[in-house]
């Protein structure tokens, strides 16, 4: 799986789970003021990853640190390059 | 972007005569201390009514827990009585097959105090972190009734006490919106009760509550008169979706939002 099409899929797993416009979904885009995603909606975001994917993430810190999409893109990309 | 308020001005704003006036001054003058002092003395009388209820029924901690707050919400509709009316539609004990999920649009603070309308108690509130942190006087029965802190205990935690719940056929409730609505519309559900209804198989209770943001809503903080109702609608069973596989929640969730947000609609037209 190519970076593009991890994320892509992490792209495409959001829109469909929360709902969100498609055209909104920027690297830069805050999770919270852009997407109007909470504290709530981060707990559906690390099911929804991890099924997608198939790894836990449920107890990293570094989850706690994201803010912005890219912020996903990177910790999903580096979970799969070290799970090669 | 702006709503229009689901709720008519008049019904949220009724300062419109000198009579309702001072209805709402002796209101909100009357009621906060006696709401206050029905707290404190339901305090200072727990721990006997406990350890009575404890014997009397043999129940578990919780369960003896989750009835005394479901008599303490009938006490605060007794107190509020001269001031709101009270109606249900469809609960009877007959309704409501336990285990379940309800799950309840938002409105007020005083929506968790009208679940004292439902006919059963052994109900366990799953909610934010905030009520756990802010309500500090509720906080150790919100412990002992082994009520839910979705943020606390994420998704695997709330899987592993749901089960336990459900297993002694007992009901989680859930506001699924997650906050109280400002317009008085349904806003967007989060995917939670939903998936937990897929994985677990138990079905969902949708409730529809109208009035308590008459009473007291989000933006406000005195009280109104007001007429509130709670409907029940027909249960949702999980085993209708899930055979859409991974988009089951999803659209689990779509459909309960749906037939909530369209009878909250109905109710407020037949109330107006």
């Amino acid at each position: 799986m190519t970076d593009q099409e991890i994320m892509t899929l992490i792209d495409t797993t959001l829109v469909n789970e929360f709902e969100l416009n498609i055209d909104d979904m920027a690297a830069e885009a805050s999770l919270k003021d852009d997407l109007g995603l909470d504290s709530l909606d981060r707990v559906d975001m690390v099911i929804v990853l991890e099924k997608a994917f198939g790894f836990k993430m449920g107890e990293e810190e570094a989850i706690k640190a994201i803010r912005t999409l890219g912020d996903i893109h990177a910790f999903v990309i580096s979970k799969k390059q070290q799970m090669h | 972007m702006t709503h229009q308020s689901a709720v008519p001005d008049k019904k949220r704003s009724p300062l419109h005569t000198a009579g309702s006036l001072l209805v709402v001054v002796v209101m909100n003058l009357v009621m906060f201390p006696l709401i206050v002092l029905m707290t404190v003395m339901g305090i200072v009388l727990f721990p006997i009514c406990f350890i009575t209820g404890k014997i009397v029924t043999g129940w578990q901690n919780d369960r003896v827990m989750r009835y005394f707050v479901w008599v303490y919400g009938r006490a605060w509709m007794i107190i509020m009585s001269p001031f709101v009316r009270f109606k249900r539609t469809g609960l009877t004990r007959d309704n409501i097959d336990m285990p379940c999920i309800i799950v309840i649009n938002h409105l007020s603070f005083f929506d968790t105090y009208c679940m004292a309308l439902l006919p059963v108690s052994d109900i366990a509130f799953a909610v934010r972190s905030w009520p756990f942190k802010k309500l500090f006087w509720y906080r150790p029965f919100m412990r002992l009734a082994n009520y839910l802190d979705l943020e606390a205990i994420g998704w695997e935690g709330t899987l592993r006490d749901s089960r336990r719940v459900f297993e002694r056929k007992g009901a989680i409730l859930v506001f699924p919106e997650g906050h109280r609505s400002s317009d008085g519309k349904v806003q967007r559900f989060y995917s939670g009760p939903f998936r937990l209804a897929i994985e677990t198989g138990v079905p969902i209770l949708p409730l529809c509550i109208t009035g308590t943001d008459v009473l007291l809503p989000p933006d406000r903080w005195w009280m109104m008169p007001a007429t509130v109702c709670l409907s029940i609608l027909p249960l949702v069973y999980p085993r209708e979706f899930i055979g859409d596989g991974e988009t089951a929640h999803i659209n689990l969730r779509k459909h309960v939002r749906k037939i909530i947000a369209e009878h909250v609609e109905k109710m407020r037209k037949e109330a107006a």
